[in-house]
């Protein structure tokens, strides 16, 4: 399913929360929606969801989402606290609704990831760890089976067996059933390996939007002498720098060419690549970041 | 696994290069599918199949329609010709740059060789 | 009709068990009375003419604030979970309305072969309309609560005079202030009355919710 966002803002009072965005994604590919804590991403959601009345236009597939019930159709997300369930509902309930409103709904394959996440039908969800709830949220986005899938913080609370549990099943259900999924998130280390494309917003910005393989061969750290890498990276976009007694290590964004790579040579400068999750750090670092 | 530092597609074919290289991956041998090798190691299956292609574009891989990808024939001799071209520039000149930097004569570098070259462990 | 059909069997078939709980809670009641002192009310009345109405009111809070969002999370649109909402809200009513007078039936026959008295009580009609404004004004309130947080409050004076209208028929459950006469003087015309107030909740449950976010909730 295709996704255009133009002009899009949200506001709560005082507060923007999403401001002025626009992109597209072209679809059935596993997004990576990353952000720090409250950069918008939730709120970006609950509007291509049609949670919320856009200012500005979201449009699946060419047509607006908000109260468009064939739109609304191909849509699910989950929010970290699962909206499609009252903690008072037991789980059980829960999937009935599911079956009950939703034409794409697999309950057979719903009951299965129950059992794969060992989650108690019986209970209430109130009565759910936050993992168990968040697992839930995971049932309810992968068993709607929904063209346009969003996970908000779908990890949240999970320990490592069950994240890496959720991980597969989202994979191969994805290769199943190839389809739209936006997954949110700040911890990107191991998610990353499942990301097709990422879209890193801040401050309710889009930062940049990149195919995740391009991005790993987006930034360099160069190590040398302070000097050297002060001449070296004078006119290059530097995300951070930190330095020890005569050495210095610079993180660059973007590509180098063959003339820089030769120059750093000559220098005797060592380049490096730099991980995705260090990259995000710093992209959406505060201006004047830390050290 | 894969580290998340450089391109996946870019790890995944070289282990699959060095899979063929070291004989773990012989002629004419199927390989996983792309679809096999994204769940297996837990990747996206777009950068799996990234990989696959970049490998069937360098002739490592051929494709049989509708059955799977295959081990070329001529795929080791051919990472073995590439390899040895690479081997001074990467592997002999930083060895030698290193035993430079630490005071190590070459003759001494070259001594060592030469007993590797006795014992027989070609 | 996939959410009118789901109401109906999920909640409906809840409310008429706890109709069916209260109906059997009200003659055991009665039966306990009747050990000490003479019965000179119908226990079922109270029942119908009282809590009933509170309870619809609860249902239609349990509508909108409930159940709402999670049609939306489910891929349904506010005007389709609104409509399917609104027939739902005349059918229950209906249905706690016929639970209402088949109560009494039973009840009368109780009471005639044990030789007790009871009060008078209204109408079906005036029952039907009673329960039917309470499940509105209850969506209407929890709309307003939901849309607005605190501001909702502005929804409670005009829910109590739109709910004040139908208890007047119903003896034993309030009389309007300032016109206590108008009803009589109207007759079943009166009834009209009660429609009206049943629309005016509606239409400002849809005013209010039609475009109204879904809240994140805290866990």
């Amino acid at each position: 399913m295709r996704v255009d966002v133009q002009g899009l803002t949200v506001r709560y009072g005082e507060v923007t929360a999403v401001d002025d965005m626009s992109f597209s994604l072209s679809g059935n590919k596993i997004y990576g929606l990353l952000g720090r804590n409250g950069s918008g991403k939730t709120s970006l959601m609950s509007t291509l969801a049609g949670y919320r009345k856009p200012s500005g236009s979201v449009q699946l597939d060419g047509a607006p989402v908000f109260e468009n019930a064939a739109a609304m159709r191909q849509v699910c997300l989950v929010r970290h606290s699962a909206d499609a369930a009252d903690k008072g509902d037991k789980v059980s309930y829960v999937l009935e609704y599911g079956a009950a409103w939703r034409d794409t709904w697999d309950n057979a394959y719903a009951l299965e990831l129950v059992d794969l996440f060992k989650i108690d039908l019986k209970t209430k969800v109130g009565a759910l760890s936050l993992g168990q709830r968040s697992a839930l949220g995971v049932v309810i986005g992968l068993a709607s089976r929904s063209p346009l899938t969003m996970l908000d913080e779908a990890h949240l609370g999970m320990d490592t067996p069950t994240r890496y549990a959720f991980y597969d099943a989202l994979l191969n259900d994805f290769m199943e059933h190839p389809r739209t999924i936006v997954i949110s998130t700040h911890l990107i280390e191991e998610l990353a390996s499942l990301l097709e494309e990422v879209l890193i917003i801040d401050s309710g910005r889009l930062v940049l939007q990149e195919e995740a393989d391009v991005l790993r061969s987006r930034g360099t750290e160069v190590t040398g002498n302070v000097s050297d890498v002060d001449e070296f990276t004078a006119a290059l976009t530097v995300l951070s720098e930190k330095s020890l007694g005569s050495t210095k290590a610079a993180m660059l964004y973007g590509a180098l060419d063959y003339d820089q790579l030769i120059r750093a040579r000559q220098l005797g400068l060592e380049l490096g690549p730099i991980a995705l999750q260090d990259l995000f750090v710093h992209l959406t670092e505060p201006v004047g970041g830390k050290r | 696994m894969f580290d998340d530092r450089s391109p996946i597609y870019r790890q995944i074919a070289d282990r699959i290069k060095a899979d063929v290289l070291s004989g773990v991956l012989k002629a004419d041998e199927q390989v996983m599918s792309t679809n096999q090798y994204a769940s297996y190691y837990r990747i996206n299956p777009a950068t799996a199949a990234k990989a696959f292609q970049q490998l069937v574009d360098e002739q490592v891989l051929y494709k049989k329609r509708g059955i799977g990808m295959f081990v070329s024939t001529r795929a080791r001799d051919m990472l073995r010709a590439q390899g040895r071209e690479s081997f001074f520039g990467e592997v002999v000149d930083p060895m030698v740059a290193e035993a430079r930097a630490i005071g190590i004569p070459l003759a001494e570098v070259i001594r060592r060789i030469e007993q590797h070259e006795n014992n027989g462990g070609v | 009709m996939k959410i009118f059909r789901h109401l109906i069997t999920s909640i409906a078939v809840f409310c008429v068990l706890v109709a069916a709980g209260a109906f059997a809670f009200a003659v055991v009641t009665t039966f306990v009375v009747s050990a000490f002192r003479d019965v000179e009310i119908s226990a079922w009345n109270v029942v119908a003419s009282q809590v009933a109405r509170w309870f619809l009111f609860w249902v239609g809070i349990y509508l909108i604030h409930n159940l709402l969002p999670i049609a939306v999370a489910h891929g349904r649109t506010r005007r389709e979970f609104l409509a399917g909402a609104s027939a739902f809200s005349v059918v229950l009513a209906f249905v706690m309305g016929l639970l209402g007078w088949l109560g009494f039936l039973v009840e009368g026959g109780i009471y005639s072969l044990m030789d007790w008295r009871a009060d008078e009580h209204g109408s079906s009609v005036a029952y039907f309309l009673m329960f039917l404004v309470w499940c509105a004004v209850g969506m209407f309130c929890a709309a307003a609560f939901d849309r607005f947080g605190a501001g909702g409050i502005f929804s409670i004076p005009i829910a109590l005079s739109l709910v004040a209208v139908t208890t007047t028929g119903i003896p034993g459950s309030g009389k309007l202030p300032f016109v206590p006469d108008l009803p009589v003087l109207l007759g079943s015309g009166w009834h009209l009355v009660s429609v009206a107030a049943f629309l005016v909740a509606l239409a400002g449950t849809w005013a209010i919710a039609r475009d109204m976010p879904v809240r994140l909730r805290t866990t």
